[in-house]
């Protein structure tokens, strides 16, 4: 038995348990040195990662490479930051209760479930363990109706989603005999082709992956729950779930389906046409700004999908470069999203932000350093994410998805830019209470990586390309 | 040949009892058609030689989810009207789309066709009668499926996480036991005789001591309070 | 000393921009001045090396990217192209910050601003010794973002942030042409550095794109994109509006230095250029055009710094156009010379308005010459040699940028000498139009104004007088080198001639009356301009008059702006009022970019199907599945 391949998993799971264990004993609130604990178990997973060898184990369930480390620290780093962005938020909202952490953490294991999965049931396991502690803590300011409302609809759709990915498995296994994706790959390589009912099982366990990646048309649960959640949950919800998707999403079509790749890009192509003209245009009328940054979510994702639909080696390492990316300008932005308070209460309309620039520098100077980037101006990191993308669908001859981009790019750098504009030269609305430490923290250093990743971008494209590599075997 | 009957007869009444639980108009009647439906399916269970799955079914899903539905929906008033209101206005839309996507799947269904390598890819393969339901399920599960095993109760866990944290939280109106206080308590309890036969017209009604007022909860008030 | 050139004015940018609070204004200031004079020297340096002793060098700094197919280093290519610009730029951005110390004295934030200066010099140094279209693509957003915020450094005036606004809109739609360009040359060559890209050019001569030749397709994009960054015809709208900046940033970044950079890129292209003849002969036309349009325009401007910018614009369009007939090294002696001149009357004019207590209207002006008489002699100087007078710098290049335009024997050359030649008539009479009413007739200030005239600081004066040398000398001692009998020798093949283009030669080899027909033109327009405002003072006004038309129609810029409106901006709002009838005028915000209007029309529409029902979320997705299922059935 090689379960020790999974070592990063098992030690978090036990973690996990231990300090459930450790926080419901004693009789005051453990929230904060829970929070240290998950934290430090999340670091202690993404060195045992580090240090995870390739191979597959448990079953054929589990499979670790290149892509797997790469993702998972991903996945892991912004989790943990998560964690972290929580910290502040919830003891003065109310909600610092130490099952907050726990479940993220939990959350962390579902994801890195998903990433490792080698096998249809590992990744619908993956993505429930995921699934079910996000209904849970998008609902988790239980007294607020709009976060209830946000964490039953996502409930609701997830089932759906669930449904459709558990059906379209369904049909796969009923052609192939075997839900392992090695054996799958097997199957689907064979010279007699394959039944129009894999196709259509393909095109359900899209449907069901590309809703947890919130994208077009699938996404329409994403503005009203990345705006009814607390706004640390959103945060989460923006950064590592959908790194766990995406990855999921890219093993599952580049691995077993890899041979019906032409029948599938198409789908990928039209979603990524979709999220990003949406993403584009629907957040420029938006006023709530955690609403506007679930449409830019969307238009995200739908620039990162342009390199799946490439479906060739230059494309993955853009859509890898692409989330990493994302990741940092987006748990930036949240920091700053989540600092901003007013006497106390927290405030999420745009407007709130006005004259930013004159009541505090540092924190505006961090927000349009993400807006900026978001909008894709050089020479920050958004830029190069971009470009990684445009250049492969370039290059593979995809000219929609190419000019498109360019185009919502443009289109989209105007409510970035208007955010700028209103922090900068309206008139103050008030000054924001000084952000706690954490969170200047979180700002700074993915300010730094955004501003600086153009002098040494060398050692995340080898990584990305070593991971692509991986997985296209 | 009888079995094949049997099997298109469970089948029919599954489909049935399935669409009549999304369309009946009364709920209780909705959650009845699907405990026929789980009887159904138990029994197509029976025909493949799954004894031990139908059983499961039958004990699991009839006798406890859904008598719980049932349950919840007694309990709960839920103004079933009001929730189709908006179901005449999309109904021939979504009968549209329905159709297509019910097509779609037919015409897919009848060109099915395997995999050429599909038995010998089932990892599988039901063991046949020298062992078991029962045994045959218990070996693959906690050998090669012990990662998926370990992972639902993961799942498992994680629901009852849930549950407990969206459910048990402190709402103004509620009133909760705490035994540390009860017990706390003894001694303003007061033992007394009382004369047989008195009744309350000569003794008067006798009312307990007024419960101490509670100290107030300083921990508690670091956490939640004044920063709404 | 390479690397020096390049990075001691980031370097001033950082010490003045992150520690300009804890040490004060005034270090702040004298660091970046510092930091740039030491980037001078080893400007100078470094020109002298590869220019002069002909020793172009790749100073590699660290490897960039190197994965896939895209491979390109962080690099400074400093061949002779390279190092002029360097040179220039480090010299003239040098003075500039010596002569802001001065201009700037009674500002709040001077760190601030000393730091965007040098930010703006480091980026521009960037573009111009970039290696590859990436490192020079990182350059050229680089000075559009510096501009931008110099533009609207004083950020309180809302005129500035909508010139900011203005300018950095219009600039993106050129660069949205120059990304398709890059995508497109990486497309046909497989790589974006300089070198495999012109060594590779002669293999795809032949190559096709969408049935139009690569190469054609390549030039007509990223020159549009050019045309962006240098305002040319079209996108010029934005170049006159971004004098609301400080004059020291009109003079340095809107005169001498970045709008020149899509010149450069298309002498640094010249090796695509050269073999797309019909992209060649766009940028002839485009340039010939904005040549006279902008001169025609500048006749007219009452603006002090207006008048100055759209005489920017017409030098530009010279410059695109001798490129445009295939003698770069006309073009880029034209940008060097040019780049003194304009930075002279640029400070010049600062130091009016410093003067005249932040007065801009010449009209207002007048009989101050005897009061700054340094001021006064530097403008003359300026003007003299920006009209073309003889052994001036601007008498060289531009006399051969006619020459060029007559010997290419063309069409389009014949087009452009026509537009050149009433072009230089034009600016002769509206640089004497703009020194008279300045300087002399009778004061039409009021009263305290005059009072309070007086001369510059010598901080400002320095550089004055320095720019004044080389607005004289310049032209006279690199003409032999640009486009003499030297220039084999000092090019270096740092700008390639195809096979077919003997300009350089032909153009020494015109009749003998096209070297003095400039001249000509340009004493005529002084002469018109003295009989028009000094003898005769109510000629103007009764001309203004009798075609009033054509005034409105030249006061107006050609209604460029008004037009712009009408294409884009309303029809687009007009959309927007029958789709939704209630008017967005609470999200359009006064943003003048009718794209903006249009998207806000999409962007409801897609916000509309949000109900907040579950069911209908449920819906929308179901409808999704089946068409992507129906789409796959159908596709198969």
């Amino acid at each position: 038995m090689t379960w020790t391949l999974a070592l990063p998993e098992l030690v978090l799971a036990i973690a996990g348990l231990v300090i459930l264990v450790a926080g419901v004993l004693p009789k005051q609130e453990t929230f904060f040195p829970v929070s240290m604990a998950c934290i430090g178990s999340l670091l202690l997973a993404a060195v045992l990662v580090l240090g995870q060898p390739e191979g597959t184990a448990l079953g054929g369930h589990y499979v670790a490479d290149d892509f797997s480390g790469f993702m998972k620290l991903l996945a892991i780093g912004g989790a943990a930051i998560g964690i972290l962005l929580s910290l502040d938020y919830n003891t003065k909202e109310g909600l610092g209760r130490f099952e907050f952490p726990l479940l993220m953490l939990l959350a962390t294991i579902g994801m890195m479930v998903m990433i490792s999965a080698n096998d249809l049931l590992s990744l619908y396991l993956g993505l429930e363990l995921l699934s079910l502690p996000l209904y849970v803590i998008a609902a988790f300011n239980r007294d607020s109706a709009r976060s209830a409302e946000a964490g039953l609809k996502y409930f609701v759709l997830g089932a759906l989603a669930s449904g459709l990915l558990l059906y379209g498995s369904s049909l796969v296994y009923g052609f192939a005999g075997t839900t392992n994706f090695d054996r799958l790959a097997d199957a689907f390589s064979a010279d007699s082709g394959v039944t129009a009912g894999v196709v259509v099982g393909i095109v359900f366990v899209i449907a069901g992956l590309a809703f947890k990646v919130s994208a077009v048309p699938f996404h329409m649960w994403t503005p009203d729950v990345y705006e009814g959640a607390p706004t640390p949950v959103t945060a989460f919800f923006a950064a590592a779930p959908k790194v766990a998707a995406i990855a999921l999403l890219a093993r599952v079509l580049v691995g077993p389906f890899g041979d019906l790749a032409g029948q599938w890009q198409q789908v990928i192509t039209l979603v990524s046409l979709g999220s990003m003209t949406l993403g584009g245009f629907a957040a420029i009328g938006q006023r709530n700004i955690k609403r506007l940054m679930a449409y830019s979510s969307i238009g995200h994702v739908g620039y990162a999908l342009m390199g799946l639909a490439v479906a060739n080696d230059v494309g993955l390492r853009g859509l890898l470069v692409y989330m990493a990316i994302y990741v940092a300008m987006n748990l930036g932005t949240f920091a700053v999203l989540i600092a901003m308070r007013r006497k106390g209460r927290a405030v999420e309309q745009v407007e709130d932000l006005a004259g930013l620039g004159r009541t505090d520098l540092g924190t505006a100077v961090w927000m349009a350093v993400f807006m900026f980037s978001m909008a894709g101006i050089p020479p920050l990191a958004g830029f190069f994410g971009k470009l990684y993308v445009f250049l492969a669908a370039v290059q593979a001859g995809f000219w929609t998805l190419a000019v498109v981009g360019v185009l919502t790019s443009v289109v989209s750098a105007y409510y970035y830019l208007r955010i700028v504009k209103v922090m900068f030269f309206d008139a103050p609305a008030g000054a924001l209470d000084p952000a706690p430490a954490s969170l200047t923290v979180v700002m700074a250093a993915s300010g730094l990586f955004t501003l600086f990743f153009v002098l040494w971008p060398a050692p995340l494209l080898a990584a990305a390309q070593a991971a692509a590599a991986a997985l296209l075997g | 040949m009888i079995a094949a009957l049997a099997f298109y007869l469970f089948a029919a009444i599954l489909i049935a009892s399935a669409v009549m639980v999304v369309t009946a108009r009364n709920p209780v009647h909705s959650v009845l058609f699907l405990i026929l439906a789980f009887f159904n399916a138990a029994a197509l269970f029976l025909i493949a030689g799954a004894e031990f799955l139908a059983m499961i079914l039958v004990i699991v899903y009839v006798g406890a989810v859904a008598v719980l539905f049932l349950f919840v929906v007694m309990m709960l008033d839920i103004d079933f009207a009001r929730l189709r209101e908006g179901f005449q206005r999309y109904a021939p839309i979504g009968a549209i789309i329905g159709g297509i996507l019910f097509l779609e799947l037919l015409l897919v269904l009848s060109g099915w066709s395997f995999a050429d390598q599909a038995d010998d890819l089932r990892l599988s393969p039901n063991p046949g009668a020298s062992v078991t339901n029962a045994a045959a399920l218990g070996r693959i599960l906690y050998t090669d499926y012990v990662y998926l095993f370990q992972l639902a109760g993961l799942i498992l866990l994680v629901a009852m996480i849930g549950a407990i944290v969206l459910t048990h939280r402190e709402r103004a109106g509620t009133k909760r036991q705490d035994i540390a206080v009860q017990v706390a308590r003894s001694g303003s309890v007061v033992l007394e005789e009382v004369p047989v036969g008195a009744g309350i017209k000569a003794l008067g009604i006798r009312r307990p001591p007024e419960p101490e007022a509670e100290p107030p909860k300083v921990t508690h008030d670091a956490h939640h309070g004044g920063h709404h | 000393m390479f690397v020096g050139a390049i990075f001691f004015p980031l370097l001033g940018a950082c010490i003045s921009g992150f520690l300009g609070r804890w040490i004060g204004d005034k270090a702040a200031q004298w660091s970046t001045v510092i930091c740039m004079v030491l980037a001078a020297i080893c400007g100078s340096l470094a020109f002298g090396q590869v220019a002069l002793s002909g020793h172009p060098v790749t100073v590699e700094i660290v490897t960039w990217m190197d994965v896939g197919g895209l491979e390109f280093a962080w690099a400074l290519r400093y061949d002779t192209l390279a190092a002029v610009m360097v040179a220039m730029v480090t010299f003239i951005s040098t003075l500039i910050h010596l002569y802001s110390v001065g201009y700037m004295s009674h500002d709040e934030t001077p760190s601030r601003f000393f730091a965007y200066l040098s930010l703006f010099t480091f980026m521009m140094l960037m573009l111009v010794t970039a290696d590859n279209l990436a490192q020079l693509f990182f350059g050229w957003e680089g000075v559009g973002l510096a501009s931008y915020l110099l533009i609207g450094y004083w950020y309180d005036r809302e005129s500035a942030n909508r010139a900011a606004m203005k300018a950095f809109i219009v600039n993106r739609v050129g660069d949205v042409s120059f990304m398709l360009g890059v995508a497109l040359t990486f497309y046909v060559f497989g790589s974006i550095e300089f070198d495999t890209i012109f060594a590779a050019v002669p293999q795809h001569l032949e190559d096709r794109f969408g049935g139009i030749p690569a190469l054609e397709l390549i030039g007509v994009l990223l020159f549009i994109g050019a045309c962006g960054k240098s305002a040319q015809l079209g996108l010029h709208t934005w170049l006159p509006d971004a004098m609301e900046g400080p004059t020291p940033v009109s003079a340095l970044i809107h005169a001498a230095t970045m709008v020149t950079a899509g010149v450069f890129l298309v002498c640094r292209m010249s090796p695509v250029f050269e073999y797309a003849p019909t992209a060649l002969a766009v940028v002839t036309v485009v340039g010939a055009s904005t040549a006279l349009f902008a001169a025609t325009i500048g006749c007219v401007q009452n603006d002090i710094k207006r008048v100055i910018a759209y005489s920017t614009c017409s030098q530009l369009g010279y410059m695109f156009f001798a490129a445009g007939v295939g003698a770069y090294q006309v073009a880029m002696f034209h940008l060097f010379t040019h780049a003194f001149f304009k930075a002279l009357l640029f400070l010049g004019a600062g130091s009016v308005i410093h003067a005249m207590s932040d007065e801009q209207d010449i009209r207002k002006m007048g009989g101050i010459w005897s009061k700054i008489p340094i001021t006064y002699a530097v403008m003359w100087i300026g003007n003299l040699a920006l009209a073309g007078i003889p052994f001036f710098a601007g008498y060289y290049s531009k006399d051969a940028i006619l020459e060029a335009a007559f010997a290419s024997h063309s069409g389009v050359g014949m087009y452009a000498f026509l537009c050149g030649m009433i072009a230089a008539f034009l600016t002769a009479f509206y640089s004497w139009r703009l020194l008279i009413l300045t300087f002399h007739g009778a004061p039409r200030a009021d009263h305290h104004t005059m009072e309070h005239v007086h001369e510059s600081p010598a901080v400002m004066l320095i550089p004055l007088l320095l720019l004044a040398v080389g607005a004289v000398l310049t032209g006279y001692i690199f003409a032999p080198l640009f486009i003499g009998e030297h220039e084999h020798g000092f090019w270096h093949g740092a700008i390639l001639n195809a096979e077919h283009n003997h300009i350089l030669h032909a153009m020494h080899e015109v009749p003998a009356w096209v070297p003095l027909a400039p001249t000509v033109m340009g004493i005529g327009g002084i002469a018109l301009a003295y009989v028009f405002y000094m003898l005769a003072p109510g000629i103007p006004g009764r001309l203004a008059t009798a075609f009033r038309g054509l005034y409105l129609f030249l006061l107006n810029k050609w209604y460029f702006d008004e037009l712009y409106d009408a294409i884009f901006v309303r029809p687009a709002r007009r959309l927007a009022m029958v789709f939704w009838k209630t008017g967005d005028a609470q999200i359009i915000d006064g943003m003048p970019n009718g794209a903006a209007s249009l998207a806000v029309g999409v962007a409801r529409g897609a916000v509309r199907i949000q109900t907040g029902r579950v069911a209908n979320y449920a819906f929308a997705m179901i409808i999704g599945l089946v068409v992507f299922v129906s789409l796959f059935l159908i596709g198969r």
